[in-house]
């Protein structure tokens, strides 16, 4: 049994969502010095998701929820997550009330952060998803599990999992991940390629 | 011209004995890289993985410059281990037949193509070239049936193709993970590898007799 685990920014969506919710709701000066820090790898990950929901949480979610159902996804894996529904799962830092139409279109079991909303807004981060204890869990099942990803806090998560592939197909993917990673693609037809050939691999 | 092979080109060493402080891969040859001359040997082939380690980034970079679906491979592991090593993360995932090809090799293009297009698994060899070679011993047949690093009929270049299945983890070269499927089928290429200076100046006269 192989479990593939996806991040969601830049592995699944073609676009990080948190720049775009700041984009779109003209917050962008407040958050994309913090995003640009967090990707060189100079601001912890947590921190950085913390004070990035503390600034968006303050938009209405279900505006958020509806602009992140529009995101341009990699449709070439979003297919390949459709043919495989059963044994792929997105592991995301994202908010859960924000990715619940995003979800829908993906069609895959979501593990995502949660936060407490009041009057349509964030109140109150309530959990930060550690995708490391995604790979864990499928891992004590007894699954081969191979872990999709391109940020900082995808490491552990990376380091973790019996295969771990690397994506660039957004932005370079973090030094980090590098230092870990199996596998290292640049495109849809090189991750999906990838992702069949593991498959064959384990049933053979 | 599909092929159902994979093509796993090692990258990952140092090249200390060139003694440029390169990478083999980006060496310039005759106005592009190394590398860039390989994939254009296998620009037809879907499953390129190209295996890296010392200089990773700009190996990784010089490939982007011609193709964006190559797969790579990280031998985090290059400065402690040969090319097996290499071959076998390159392979492990990889289609059923594998065709190996060191990162410093040179073979003549119509070579490539009858590599390509030859069924099965395959060891190919050429006439001495190289300042430092490992031969290998062909029967009558055409088969090859050892490898010697002291004597043989000719010498030990690569590619080499192999079921995938049959590939195991070693920390030393290639030619040690093939001696256990011996005998294996031979087949003769024109082909020049680059380990030592002289080497490199070998192969930039083998490229400008190829009259592209």
């Amino acid at each position: 049994m192989v479990k593939f685990i996806f991040d969601l920014d830049g592995t699944v969506t073609a676009q990080e969502t948190l720049p775009l919710i700041a984009d779109f709701f003209g917050v962008q000066d407040e958050i994309k010095e913090l995003t640009r820090e967090t990707i060189a790898g100079n601001v912890p990950f947590v921190e950085s998701f913390i004070r990035r929901v503390h600034i968006l949480g303050k938009l209405p979610v279900d505006e958020v929820a509806e602009l992140l159902g529009k995101v341009t996804l990699y449709q070439k894996v979003v297919d390949f997550i459709h043919a495989h529904a059963e044994d792929c799962i997105i592991a995301t830092g994202n908010l859960d009330c924000w990715v619940t139409h995003l979800a829908e279109r993906v069609s895959s079991r979501f593990y995502c952060s949660g936060g407490r909303i009041e009057n349509n807004r964030i109140t109150k981060l309530t959990s930060i998803l550690k995708k490391e204890k995604v790979v864990s869990y499928y891992k004590n099942m007894g699954a081969t599990t191979v872990f999709i990803g391109d940020g900082n806090n995808d490491i552990e998560a990376m380091r973790q999992a019996d295969v771990s592939i690397a994506t660039g197909m957004t932005h370079w993917p973090a030094p980090g991940v590098l230092s870990i990673a199996d596998y290292l693609v640049f495109s849809e037809e090189a991750l999906c390629r990838q992702l069949n050939q593991l498959l064959s691999v384990a049933q053979a | 011209m599909q092929t159902a092979q994979s093509v796993v080109i090692s990258c990952a060493g140092i090249g200390s004995r060139l003694g440029l402080g390169t990478t083999k891969a980006l060496l310039e040859i005759e106005g592009r890289s190394l590398i860039a001359w390989q994939l254009d040997f296998f620009r037809d082939v879907e499953d390129v993985r190209v295996v890296v380690g010392y200089q990773a980034n700009e190996v990784i970079k010089e490939v982007l410059k011609f193709r964006s679906d190559v797969i790579f491979i990280y031998n985090h592991s290059y400065f402690e281990t040969k090319t097996g090593a290499s071959f076998y993360l390159g392979s492990r995932h990889a289609n059923d037949l594998v065709i190996e090809y060191d990162g410093d090799l040179l073979v003549h293009p119509d070579d490539v193509r009858l590599c390509l297009e030859t069924k099965g698994e395959y060891i190919a060899y050429s006439e001495k070239m190289s300042d430092d070679a490992v031969f290998v011993v062909v029967d009558g047949q055409g088969q090859v049936v050892g490898f010697s690093t002291q004597q043989g009929d000719f010498e030990w270049t690569g590619p080499a193709c192999i079921d995938r299945r049959k590939v195991r983890y070693t920390s030393g070269n290639v030619y040690n993970q093939l001696e256990s499927f011996l005998p294996m089928p031979g087949l003769k290429i024109r082909a020049c590898d680059i380990d030592t200076f002289e080497d490199y100046e070998r192969a930039i006269q083998f490229v400008r007799s190829w009259k592209l």
